[in-house]
């Protein structure tokens, strides 16, 4: 599952109609900018989890619909520049609050 | 399957139901990408760990209703970056 930062609805008047009315964001997954159906109400500025493949049609409605990226979750603390570090390999825990299940 | 390394956990309260209640773990690939993946064997961080990603990831929590598409699969014994 991918850590995505949320930038802006993406408002598609003209679409297929297995979308129903499923709201889309644009994510920005580090570089790239990824739509996203959104089922759980993420706002601009949110940093939230995608999820893909067959998890993610059922994440957005049901099996058959048609997502192949699915907002599931929005996280409660994330620090972007922690993030940079612990992909550089030092296993620091941006998102753990003071105390929390002693992930260290 | 892919081989990573758990950094850390992931705390994540607003979430949709299909997560049940799965540990989620953040994971890095040796080459340096991060991902979410949910977690039934318990690893901690620093631990290496093998994956299974798609819609297998979803039977290996043992719930195949899970929303997940990558899945802890295990932790390796012993396990060398560049080995």
């Amino acid at each position: 599952m991918l850590i995505c930062k949320v930038v802006k609805p993406l408002v598609s008047t003209n679409r297929i109609a297995d979308f129903q009315h499923k709201h889309l964001q644009v994510v920005l997954d580090g570089s790239t900018q990824k739509v996203a159906v959104d089922a759980v109400g993420a706002i601009p500025g949110d940093w939230v989890i995608c999820v893909g493949s067959s998890a993610a049609r059922e994440a957005a409605g049901s099996k058959s619909y048609p997502s192949d990226l699915t907002i599931v979750g929005i996280i409660d603390h994330w620090d972007p520049d922690a993030a940079k570090e612990m992909a550089a390999g030092k296993p620091a825990n941006p998102s753990a609050p003071s105390g929390s299940g002693g992930a260290k | 399957m892919e081989i990573m390394q758990v950094m850390g956990s992931l705390v994540c309260t607003n979430r949709v139901e299909g997560f049940a209640h799965q540990n989620l773990r953040i994971l890095r690939t040796p080459k340096g990408k991060l991902s979410v993946a949910c977690d039934p064997v318990g690893a901690s961080p620093g631990n290496w760990v093998f994956t299974a990603s798609g819609s297998a990831a979803r039977h290996a929590t043992g719930n195949a209703d899970l929303f997940t598409d990558l899945t802890i699969g295990g932790i390796i014994d012993h396990w060398s970056p560049d080995g």
